[in-house]
């Protein structure tokens, strides 16, 4: 019984450390107030504020392609809606570098390295690092080439997160759809497991196998 | 008319006489304990796999410029419910080596790998090995960063071979290096080759291991937990349907857990570096294997000189290999044997410590402690001779197989 006790716990205490908290691993954090952090988890009321802001601060040299959003300088070129009526919203991404070679070379002969797309970055970065980064880029990575472009303004910063919160992950009534359909999932795998276990003792009572 | 329907295929196919003869006159020991299941599970596992990497194939693209978008623009966004299937097939990889890893602690407890069932152990032990092989190729097909740099890594270590005397001028690492990537870079011919490796020749050669040790626990017997082969016909309780109910129940509590983790807990399974595309010009801060190599990493990195690292490694692999052959006392179980028991604690504590240790920073104290922990891994090998003399001494003592 001790014995039993004892792998148990300390096959759990493993996988804890291993998959959920690693106390022992390096951790980065980034501080982020918490009136502005409301604003980046409020998907629902800020993301359409947050496009327009990175519509008019951003855009001029990322793209957020998994939203349609490309860099300005193809947003007005013809060829966008020529190609996009072909491939569909999300440019595949070769067509897209090829096709805009030159938009984008211009970018990097400025900047040293092609901007980022930002689809994926906010579950790359996380909301906290984000935010700090993009109010201070050379604060957080000294020596980036990212211009503070929204330094003072970090009401519209993190409104611009809410924004690549919105495009990164799902939206908040997919969201609970999907908690729903958890819940429903792990309910029903209990409830069997246990009429399982109940039915297998009658069974074997019966059987005298008890 | 059903029943008519299925008493017309019995009389040709005689299924019944199949499941009679195979599931309930079967007999197997009463007393086995939970993790005995862990078998069951990881046969579920393994299936789990194969119907989601199935749906996978079907929106895919092993192509370096657009596999990134196809995992996550394509399934994730795109296609309905497919991000429940990756989500799935992410947490399924990790659950199937977490079930495989306590599968074979438990065999190793249990002394499973003992006469008549070496061949088991062995086979089992190439599923282990297969299994390993099939993680790794799966894990560069998202084309994240953490792909990228995570197989970059992994190509290096065989290069340390090169560092050895006299066969390091022979440049073999540095062959078997080229040949993993496919090339001197990671590249269009890398992530083809391990598309085809992963969502084909693997998971055959795989499918044809299991069945085989499948078939090897029925033609052995499975092993008891008092270490003593059982008298079938007088202690035996039908598998079907003592067992399958038992394990039933188990297998939904595991699958319970496992869909907690695929609805709320996809952080470590998809982390979050490798939602970044994959970028040879930079590299992430942190670079580690997957949790179920981390072990072998620390051993690798632990020890100062290369090549010694590489063979203390492998000799690990080995040594689990030919553990039938190190361990010759007639006694089995752990239950049975104290001596045996401290060593599976020592080799417990150590391979997790390994694992914990390979997640953390290389610092010198963190590299004295990997040694002191190959170490101990180590020591639960090299005991086991000396465990199995001093066995054999009581078992004479006690007057051998009259007991």
């Amino acid at each position: 019984m001790i014995k039993s006790i004892f792998f148990t716990l300390i096959t759990l205490v493993f996988f804890y450390i291993i998959w959920i908290n690693n106390i022992f691993a390096p951790h980065e954090r980034y501080e982020m107030p918490a009136q502005y952090a409301k604003i980046a988890e409020d998907v629902k009321s800020y993301a359409k504020e947050g496009k327009q802001l990175f519509e008019q601060n951003c855009q001029a040299c990322h793209s957020v392609r998994y939203d349609g959003v490309y860099i300005s300088s193809v947003q007005a070129n013809p060829k966008l809606q020529t190609l996009q009526e072909k491939y569909g919203k999300v440019l595949p991404r070769d067509v897209y570098e090829s096709v805009f070679y030159e938009d984008l070379m211009g970018l990097k002969e400025s900047f040293g390295k092609v901007p980022p797309d930002l689809s994926t970055i906010y579950l790359v970065k996380g909301k906290e690092y984000l935010y700090a980064f993009t109010l201070e880029p050379q604060k957080v990575l000294p020596g980036t080439s990212m211009p503070p472009v929204m330094t003072g303004r970090p009401e519209e910063t993190a409104k611009i997160v809410a924004y690549l919160k919105s495009v990164a992950e799902p939206s908040p009534e997919e969201k609970s759809k999907r908690v729903l359909m958890g819940v429903g999932t792990i309910a029903y795998l209990i409830v069997m497991g246990v009429l399982l276990w109940i039915y297998k003792g009658r069974l074997l009572k019966r059987m005298g196998l008890h | 008319m059903l029943s008519r329907i299925g008493r017309w295929i019995d009389e040709r196919a005689h299924l019944s006489e199949l499941w009679q003869s195979q599931m309930v006159d079967y007999k197997v020991p009463k007393n086995l304990t939970f993790p005995y299941a862990f078998g069951v599970m990881a046969i579920v596992a393994f299936a789990i796999q194969i119907i989601s990497g199935i749906f996978l194939t079907m929106y895919y693209q092993p192509n370096i410029h657009t596999a990134f978008d196809s995992a996550n623009y394509t399934i994730m966004k795109e296609v309905p419910f497919m991000w429940l299937v990756r989500h799935v097939h992410a947490a399924g990889a990790n659950f199937f080596l977490a079930i495989v890893y306590l599968h074979i602690f438990t065999g190793i407890y249990y002394n499973a790998y003992k006469k008549p069932r070496e061949l088991t152990w062995i086979v089992g032990w190439v599923i282990y090995f297969v299994l390993l092989v099939t993680a790794l190729t799966g894990y560069l097909l998202p084309w994240g960063q953490l792909s990228y740099w995570g197989m970059v890594v992994t190509a290096e270590i065989p290069t340390s071979i090169d560092s050895a005397p006299i066969i390091g001028s022979l440049k073999i690492g540095e062959t078997i290096s080229i040949l993993m990537k496919g090339g001197y870079e990671i590249g269009q011919v890398t992530i083809g080759r391990f598309f085809g490796l992963h969502i084909w020749l693997l998971p055959l050669i795989l499918l044809a291991l299991v069945s085989f040790h499948l078939y090897l626990v029925r033609a052995a017997g499975i092993s008891n937990p008092e270490g003593r082969e059982i008298d079938k016909k007088k202690e035996g309780v039908p598998f079907h349907p003592y067992i399958t109910l038992k394990e039933g129940a188990y297998l939904m509590g595991y699958l319970a857990v496992f869909f907690f983790f695929v609805f709320f807990y996809m952080h470590h399974f998809l982390p979050a570096d490798n939602y970044d595309p994959a970028d040879p010009f930079k590299t992430p801060a942190h670079i580690a294997p997957e949790w179920y190599l981390l072990a072998y990493y620390t051993i690798f990195r632990s020890i100062p000189d290369k090549f010694l690292g590489f063979v203390a490694f492998n000799l690990t692999l080995v040594f689990l290999l030919i553990l039938p052959l190190l361990d010759f006392s007639p006694i089995k179980s752990a239950r049975n044997r104290p001596l045996f028991f401290i060593m599976f604690i020592v080799l417990v504590i150590s391979s997790m410590a390994l694992t914990i240790l390979g997640t953390m920073p290389p610092t010198p104290t963190n590299a004295m402690l990997g040694l002191i922990f190959t170490a101990g891994l180590f020591s639960f090998f090299i005991a086991l001779p000396i465990i199995s003399i001093i066995e054999w001494g009581w078992y004479k003592a006690k007057g051998g197989e009259k007991q």
